[in-house]
């Protein structure tokens, strides 16, 4: 018996340690694909290999994706970074959902000096001072500033309160950076309540905003505590409006808060699949989504690991080749790529400055309102 | 027969030494030996065979079901990150709220850090083990875990000293080969020497049977709270080792899964087995990584071998591994035992014999 299992063991060994040829272009993709992130870390990686789908070989070489999940895990975060490097000698690396996943990566990928492009990472201390880390999205000031925006210039609210999760960086972060820009536009907070990850009653919070009679509450949160809050508040006769983050944009949203999540407004990546006036990035991704996934909604996650493979499509073909420090140059100087979510141009800081996209549930469906430009 | 064993005694002593120095010229080596992922598994064999030594000493040997490490780690890598990180950096981190200003002045080098973390994780292991240890079995594992929590929320919610959830990051990367198994040699001597020493004794003593111990005229209770707060020591050291090689730390680090980790370590290895916390932490971190494959296709020919490439996978087959460590050797792979060069040399001489 013992003999079978460590023979086993060691087939399964010989086979981990499958050799590849040498000219192909390894990119390495880390993510949360099992673990409390793994929904979006799901999509992100589709979104990747549609991409690849459509140029699977750049300046004359094949692409290779080596991916390896991180369990939404910090400490395997950090591993899996390493491996990709060490181990798989990629040449560069798209990074993670879950801000705080990413910098546990990119601290390994600053030393290794391989670029390291993330997908959704929004808080703005993961690219801070980093010379090899890369995002594709906007960052929370620009999103909280952007939620602000709306909700003063167009809307025309006067008084928000901000229901915050505050074990969260995201959540604290733009609810932060909302009340910075809602202030300076001449706004009000009124109420500024907190809660935990993985609270079920939200109902005293709930009714000491309701008592405050705000035009607007901020509910940066992620959607499982989300649907609940938005349920619990239809329930208490809340009358105010609800605004979210980009955390909330997740299909699965509309079933689980039910009619509670009508008119709830939310910031996000400027892409939705039913948006108007797409751009012609966007639609082909759409076109694309659908033919290989069809009877699966796509959103912002999925656009944003396309646009990633595709700014490496670029840089590489710029760079014209795989060297991981020519890449990273090459990248620095991204200019005016036409992407699903906007045009992209990174900034000193390997920034995107991307327009807001303001979405809303009517009718019980994601609609695309249109785009803000946020205040700062 | 005492000159036998005194003349064992040397060449124990002496193979001892040998193998302390041949495996310090390996680490010297490793650097050009292996990759950069290597020696980062290497360092986390260490860091998670300290943090399985200071947990061991707490319920293996001292008999307290404590769930509360991850707690006391968290204190531990927030001390040592706050001493090394400089003012500089502090400032640019704390974005929502402005750094406590006697926060921002103090620093410290890399190793007093640590003995700092050491210390303040030890200091509130004291401070828990006061009113908790009072309690025994289940109810002390209840209370310690609820302290952990405790400790982690203070952290959430203290955004002037600890930046609360957005967490530390640029903790320069201190910790190398050299100075985890330092530390780890450092750890593994004091815990021989005091499981060897009458303290030693006197804690199985209480383990076993705190009435008997008590009527012998023991202190239970005071043996507990030290023991109890050794271990917190030991945790905090492997925190603040564990900060400083991921270079970012943040609350949501330190959940009860990070106690798993460490308390599946001590299993593993075998309760009250120093030998086998080493044992469990280099299986269990050599697995984790090594079982990555399994969630890369795996080609048999051209066909894609069943269940193969599904993220996940790993920690299945991970948890049917121990699942099979439960079943068929429960009480660890080392069991009680310890490595000894005595048995060692029996195990060939035997080996030798059944072959003559």
């Amino acid at each position: 018996m013992r003999k079978v299992i460590l023979g086993v063991l060691i087939c399964m060994f010989a086979c981990g340690a499958a050799f590849a040829a040498d000219d192909v272009i390894r990119i390495g993709f880390f993510n949360s694909l099992t673990g409390q992130n793994a929904f979006g870390g799901q999509l992100e990686l589709e979104g990747v290999q549609l991409a690849m789908k459509e140029i699977p070989e750049i300046i004359g070489k094949k692409v290779e994706l080596v991916i390896v999940d991180n369990k939404s895990d910090k400490v395997e975060s950090a591993n899996a970074v390493t491996r990709l490097i060490e181990n798989d000698k990629v040449s560069a690396i798209i990074g993670s959902y879950g801000s705080s996943l990413t910098m546990a990566g990119s601290e390994v990928a600053e030393v290794g000096r391989v670029p390291l492009l993330t997908t959704s990472s929004t808080n703005p201390l993961v690219t801070q001072d980093k010379k090899f880390t890369f995002r594709a999205c906007f960052i929370d000031p620009q999103q909280g500033a952007g939620a602000a925006t709306y909700a003063i210039r167009t809307l025309g609210y006067k008084k928000a309160a901000l229901l915050v999760d505050v074990a969260n960086d995201y959540s604290v972060g733009l609810a932060a950076f909302f009340r910075n820009s809602f202030v300076k536009l001449g706004g009000e907070i009124v109420s500024d309540m907190r809660y935990n990850s993985g609270d079920q009653d939200f109902t005293a919070q709930l009714t000491e905003i309701i008592s405050k009679e705000p035009d607007v509450v901020l509910l940066p949160a992620y959607f499982a505590e989300g649907a609940i809050i938005l349920k619990q508040a239809r329930e208490l006769g809340a009358k105010f409006r609800f605004m979210g983050g980009d955390a909330m944009d997740n299909p699965e949203m509309v079933t689980l808060a039910g009619e509670a999540i009508e008119g709830f407004i939310y910031t996000g990546f400027a892409y939705a699949p039913d948006m108007p006036d797409m751009n012609p990035v966007a639609a082909k991704f759409t076109e694309l989504w659908k033919k290989e996934y069809p009877g699966k909604e796509t959103n912002a996650n999925a656009a944003l690991g396309y646009d990633c493979y595709m700014m490496y499509v670029d840089a590489i073909t710029r760079a014209g080749s795989a060297d991981p420090e020519k890449i990273r140059d090459a990248l620095e100087a991204t200019k005016d790529l036409p992407t699903v979510t906007g045009v992209t141009t990174l900034d000193a800081d390997h920034n995107p400055q991307k327009d807001i996209g303001i979405l809303e549930i009517k009718d019980g469906k994601k609609t695309f309102v249109g785009t803000v430009v946020p205040e700062m | 027969m005492s000159a036998e064993r005194g003349a064992k005694k040397v060449r124990n002593r002496f193979l001892t030494v040998l193998a302390i120095i041949s495996f310090a010229v390996f680490l010297q080596q490793a650097p050009n030996l292996l990759d950069g992922y290597k020696i980062r598994i290497m360092n986390m064999i260490a860091i998670n065979a300290i943090l399985g030594l200071s947990l061991n000493l707490i319920y293996g040997m001292a008999g307290m079901f404590s769930l509360g490490h991850a707690g006391f780690m968290a204190v531990g890598a927030y001390v040592s990150a706050l001493l090394i990180l400089t003012p500089a950096q502090k400032t640019a981190m704390w974005i929502l709220d402005p750094i406590a200003p006697w926060l921002l002045g103090v620093h410290a080098p890399f190793l007093i850090s640590i003995l700092a973390a050491g210390l303040a994780a030890a200091f509130f292991g004291w401070l828990i083990s006061m009113p908790v240890l009072r309690l025994g079995g289940d109810y002390l594992g209840i209370a310690t875990l609820g302290f952990s929590e405790i400790l982690r929320i203070l952290i959430t919610n203290l955004t002037p000293i600890t930046n609360g959830p957005l967490g530390l990051k640029g903790i320069p990367a201190h910790t190398n080969l050299r100075v985890s198994y330092g530390i780890l040699l450092v750890t593994l001597f004091c815990t021989v020497r005091l499981m060897k020493s009458n303290f030693g004794n006197v804690i199985k003593a209480v383990r076993d049977d705190e009435t008997a111990a008590r009527t012998m005229g023991i202190n239970t209770f005071q043996t507990r709270v030290l023991a109890f707060t050794i271990g917190c020591f030991g945790a905090g050291v492997g925190g603040a080792l564990m900060g400083n090689i991921i270079t970012t730390i943040d609350p949501r680090m330190f959940t009860i899964n990070q106690t798993y980790n460490t308390l599946m370590i001590v299993v593993i290895g075998g309760l009250g087995s120093i030998t086998g916390s080493v044992v469990g932490s280099v299986l269990v971190t050599v697995m984790l990584e090594w079982l990555r494959f399994v969630e890369n296709p795996i080609m048999i020919g051209s066909t894609q071998l069943f269940l193969s490439g599904k993220p996940g996978m790993r920690m299945v087959i991970f948890s049917l591994l121990l699942i099979g460590v439960i079943i068929f050797r429960r009480e660890g792979v080392m069991g009680m035992k310890e490595f000894s060069w005595d048995r060692l040399f029996s195990f060939f001489s035997r080996q030798r014999g059944d072959a003559a």
